[in-house]
């Protein structure tokens, strides 16, 4: 069995570990929402943070090709890394797949997709979100 | 943000540098001795005048190596306090020198950095973090980001943000203490190796080696000490901050680009000046799109404006907004515990009206901006 990235940003969905939603917190008192886990609320710091379900669709607002990865990167060279903001406002930053990078456009319209990632260290896969352009 | 209550005027008395690029025969120490030797030469001061001293550096070199570096010129006692703040160590470094001596407690304080960086794509996570596996932890990728967006938002070509790393190299051409001192042309800049679309390898910075110093005096004190008083340079302001929530929350690596100014804004109130005052700059370019995104936070050119003002050549030498003046982060390189404290270097030393053929006219005020991981920002404020 593979094992969500970070269980407190990539909720999986599905048995067959294809879908997945991502979470963070939403301030009750001035209804931000964070992408992640937060102890307090990010911007105006009141301690009540309710979990929220971010969903799994945003649209692009920045995108990068990276000819030269991270040492360690375990994915394809180059891939393309996306700058998406959510509906609710977070900016969540994960790769773009499935795309031909001529058709790539600022304000697309993109959706999660989860794919299995080898461990650096060996264990169990890690289930990594990533972004695809919407199918819907 | 609470309100700053700066004490006494403090002044930069001295100001040393090693060169910056690649040093296989020397460590970090070697280095970070050889600039502050010369901050203290240059201010007229001694080893043993100075009662506390701040080390920036980020890459680890044995513990306590503020404290190792400093005992070669002797075991006086006082503070060592070592400084890790990402790319603005060295500038935190100082901004903690300065707050030592307005406040009273110190009449004179040593700020100096150093650092080796290793080659390759710079990361700030741990090993092991999830932003290995997930591909957003890439510094030049963050600012490929900004670049895409800002091309997008301005309307800026590709050949504004190539003429940013061109005046690079040719301020950087009269700094015998520059890493990459050759020229180029806008298309070998457009044309050299990809690295994360939009920017291309001369638009990075090249990580580097290399270590500055500066030792700060309460103006008060000068006489007591013996420091030429006509050489020194007023401190104006002194400002860090970190991230400020931006709207969008904070995805690790997704930088907001224009966290600065509400440093610059605290900088000019601390100051009394405006942006209408300043003379030149040194402002944080690791790549090319940063310097547009710091002119602009600090108001020295609208929003969406500088590239604009490139193309029209007001950043250079001989424009109304001299912009990194040196060769900056792209032509020097960027040791991160050294960069912060090299652009007070630069400052200092064009507000002197002693930069030689890269003098900038009528340096009276300069304004130094380093930005960090962790959105740390620190802006200075030098005045002559």
């Amino acid at each position: 069995m593979a094992e969500s990235v970070d269980a407190r940003r990539l909720r999986i969905t599905s048995e067959d570990e294809t879908e997945g939603t991502l979470i963070g917190f939403r301030c009750r008192e001035c209804g931000v929402s964070v992408f992640g886990p937060v102890t307090f609320c990010q911007s105006c710091t009141s301690f009540e943070v309710e979990p929220v379900d971010l969903g799994s669709e945003g649209t692009l607002f920045s995108y990068t090709i990276v000819r030269i990865p991270p040492a360690g990167w375990p994915g394809d060279i180059p891939y393309v890394l996306g700058q998406v903001e959510l509906p609710s406002g977070p900016q969540v930053l994960a790769e773009v797949i499935d795309c031909d990078h001529a058709d790539l456009t600022i304000g697309m319209p993109v959706e999660l997709a989860i794919r299995a990632v080898p461990a650096q260290e060996g264990g169990a896969d890690k289930l990594v979100y990533k972004w695809r352009p919407a199918t819907s | 943000m609470a309100e700053l209550r700066p004490g006494r005027e403090v002044v930069v008395a001295g100001v040393g540098l090693h060169p910056f690029g690649r040093f296989p025969d020397k460590d970090m120490s070697e280095m970070a001795l050889e600039a502050v030797v010369e901050s203290l030469k240059d201010a007229g001061v001694q080893w043993r005048d100075i009662p506390i001293a701040y080390f920036g550096h980020v890459y680890y070199h044995g513990m306590s190596l503020g404290e190792t570096t400093l005992s070669k010129l002797g075991l006086t006692g006082v503070p060592i306090v070592n400084v890790e703040n990402a790319c603005s160590s060295g500038s935190t470094a100082f901004w903690q020198a300065y707050w030592g001596v307005t406040t009273g407690i110190y009449d004179m304080a040593l700020a100096f950095g150093s650092e080796k960086v290793p080659r390759g794509p710079v990361t700030v996570t741990p090993e092991d973090a999830p932003e290995r596996y997930i591909g957003g932890d890439h510094m030049m990728a963050g600012y490929a980001l900004r670049a895409r967006r800002y091309m997008e938002e301005t309307g800026a070509p590709a050949t504004a943000l190539a003429q940013i790393s061109v005046k690079a190299r040719q301020n950087a051409s009269l700094n015998p203490y520059a890493h990459r001192k050759d020229l180029y042309s806008l298309e070998e800049v457009l044309q050299s190796r990809m690295i994360s679309d939009p920017l291309t390898l001369f638009q990075c910075c090249p990580t580097s080696e290399g270590a500055a110093a500066a030792v700060l005096c309460a103006r008060d004190s000068l006489s007591k000490y013996g420091i030429d008083e006509s050489r020194v340079v007023s401190i104006a302001a002194a400002v860090l901050t970190s991230g400020e929530y931006n709207g969008r929350g904070a995805d690790h690596s997704a930088f907001s680009p224009y966290r600065t100014e509400p440093a610059a804004l605290q900088a000019y109130e601390m100051s009394g000046l405006g942006p209408e005052d300043v003379d030149l700059c040194q402002v944080h370019d690791a790549a090319t799109i940063g310097e547009l995104q710091q002119i602009e936070s600090l108001h020295l050119v609208p929003f969406g404006e500088a590239w604009q003002a490139t193309v029209e050549g007001r950043t250079a030498l001989t424009g109304d907004i001299p912009t990194n003046t040196d060769g900056g982060l792209l032509a020097m390189g960027h040791p991160f515990g050294a960069s912060g404290i090299r652009m007070i270097h630069e400052t200092v030393t064009q507000l002197r009206g002693e930069a030689g053929q890269r003098q900038v006219a009528r340096a009276r005020v300069g304004v130094a901006q380093c930005s960090g991981a962790g959105d740390v920002t620190t802006v200075h404020i030098l005045k002559k």
